[in-house]
């Protein structure tokens, strides 16, 4: 649609078409032919090329705008794609801040070191069970805000709803940091269960992340989590064997953990239901 | 047909009582919210956007009722928009991204028709050049025209805008006037703004707020008629004026109070009524 009621006359857009327009009328042209159909349509004719119609052209204009206009999505996301991943998802996926390569890129960077520092010396798994379960759980944290926070009040309004776009972002977190950390915690020297052993507390703390982030938001929630889980596992070090944190009789406290928080959930969910922002 | 129908609605924070037995009808059409800042406007504006709950009272949208479950309340968000007071915007996005994203948000899952979409709310708006620049980059104005791009997707029946007009020049006003008049005419649009122009020049309807009541409720013409007879044009300042200033043209606007000696009377305007109606206070802080 043009707005200024002007049309590009007939010998003008035959120079534009055959280069003949200094860099500034050329540009001047294309901003105005990018918004006007009826200018657009006289490209063709302009252009003398043998098959080359209006329609032609503006089925290729179509495909140079999408091009264009459309943002590009994270590598990750793209990925996930490429294996299904629906283009509406991955859209909602892309906002979110670890989903993103730099951050990912970071989390299997700190996540390497944990694990080279286990396979070293001493054999001191305790860095990795310290970052193993914290990754996916701070990658939760990052990805969402506040319900009140400006951005994200759009969601807590629309159809799809806040509550199934935090969850969404959360899935899409796991999926993405924990076969990785899964497959690095091979690696370690010692007991093989150890390798899984940390997704106990990793699968409890998200839950308790979401829980309590509905009352503080998911930044400090993560915050806690964080400091909760770092100081088990350094008190861990200082007397009791390394993986005591993910022993077995640990591993129960953290299902119950796992269940109050999702009572905790459903409870909101509850109380909030003529919202339905409950995350 | 009323899209939107509040019965003694009210909210609380804490202590803080926000909005207290607030009744109101709205049909298509466009209303202007007015008061002072902490009247309640942008509380009542959550609500019937859907963003907060009432604490109490009924609230009814587009002939569904809030409570009814999640059924009803997916139904209603369908079909509104809402352009809170601050948005935040990711500032690597670009304007189209950021549009495309609340139109996935909003359940437009067909590649083509949502792209269509977007490029119409960005033209609506006049936006179209610059899709593809970042949202990081925009004035304060543009911003706010992308955040009322978003709120326009799907042709909403309820629009509900807290102060849309913040950060537009007086060009962008007229647009957006333009842009809202025609929307108007379907659709019903809730809106508040600081500026008593843009009320007189866009609404047929007017709310003012205080204290989180409903002041007045009625139209335009009808709160402008409210300051007739109590305007005056006068050399002098009058000490027991409700309000007054000097003009540029070097007189005293005198609203409210007895008239001063050799005043002439001066044409009422909707921010003389609303000044009229709650004093210093509004003059003060005006939103």
């Amino acid at each position: 649609m043009s707005t200024t009621g002007w049309h590009a006359p007939p010998a003008l857009l035959r120079r534009y078409t055959a280069g003949d327009l200094d860099a500034v009328a050329a540009a001047s042209l294309e901003r105005h032919v990018s918004r006007c159909a009826d200018c657009r349509g006289g490209i063709a004719p302009a252009l003398d090329i043998p098959g080359l119609d209006a329609r032609g052209l503006d089925a290729a204009w179509s495909v140079v705008r999408e091009r264009v206009e459309a943002p590009r999505l994270p590598l990750v996301i793209r990925l996930a794609q490429r294996v299904g991943l629906r283009e509406p998802t991955a859209i909602l996926l892309s906002a979110a801040a670890s989903l993103r390569a730099a951050w990912l890129s970071g989390a299997v960077v700190v996540l390497g070191f944990a694990t080279i520092a286990a396979t070293l010396g001493d054999q001191r798994i305790w860095p990795y069970l310290l970052v193993a379960p914290l990754i996916p759980v701070l990658g939760v944290a990052a990805a969402y805000g506040d319900a009140d926070e400006p951005f994200e009040a759009l969601a807590v309004t629309a159809p799809y709803g806040r509550t199934r776009l935090v969850l969404l972002r959360t899935l899409g977190v796991i999926v993405s940091t924990v076969p990785v950390a899964a497959l690095l915690g091979f690696l370690l020297p010692g007991p093989s269960w150890v390798a899984l052993a940390w997704l106990g507390p990793a699968l409890t703390m998200i839950p308790v992340l979401l829980a309590l982030a509905s009352f503080i938001g998911p930044r400090t929630a993560g915050a806690v989590v964080a400091l909760v889980w770092s100081g088990l596992v350094l008190a861990a070090t200082r007397g009791a064997e390394q993986t005591w944190p993910v022993a077995a009789t640990q591993q129960a406290v953290y299902a119950g953990l796992a269940a109050v928080a999702l009572a905790v959930i459903a409870v909101r969910a509850r109380l909030t239901h003529q919202i339905g922002a409950a995350l | 047909m009323n899209h939107v129908e509040l019965t003694g609605v009210g909210k609380s924070y804490g202590g803080f009582r926000a909005l207290a037995g607030v009744d109101l009808c709205l049909g298509p059409g466009v209303t202007g919210l007015l008061g002072p800042n902490g009247a309640g406007k942008t509380t009542l504006l959550r609500i019937v956007a859907t963003s907060i709950a009432a604490d109490s009272g009924e609230v009814r949208l587009l002939g569904r009722d809030l409570r009814g479950g999640h059924a009803e309340l997916t139904d209603i968000r369908r079909r509104l928009g809402y352009l809170p007071q601050e948005l935040g915007y990711p500032g690597d996005m670009s304007v189209f991204g950021f549009v495309e994203y609340v139109a996935v948000l909003k359940e437009w899952d067909d590649r083509r028709a949502r792209h269509h979409e977007v490029r119409r709310v960005l033209e609506l708006v006049g936006l179209a050049d610059l899709a593809t620049k970042r949202i990081s980059r925009l004035s304060g104005g543009q911003r706010r025209r992308v955040g009322l791009a978003q709120s326009l997707l799907g042709s909403p029946r309820l629009l509900v805008l807290d102060e849309p007009t913040t950060g537009l020049d007086p060009a962008q006003r007229a647009t957006l006037r333009r842009t809202l008049g025609v929307v108007a005419q379907d659709a019903t649009v809730l809106l508040s703004t600081h500026q008593t122009e843009d009320v007189a020049a866009l609404c047929e309807r007017v709310v003012v707020l205080d204290g989180g009541t409903v002041r007045f409720d009625g139209s335009v013409v009808d709160m402008v008629a409210t300051a007739a007879g109590r305007v005056w044009h006068s050399d002098h300042e009058v000490p027991d004026a409700r309000v007054s200033w000097r003009t540029g043209t070097g007189r005293h606007r005198i609203v409210g109070g007895s008239p001063p000696p050799g005043a002439e009377a001066a044409e009422p305007t909707l921010e003389d009524a609303y000044l009229l109606m709650l004093g210093p206070d509004a003059l003060a802080s005006p939103a």
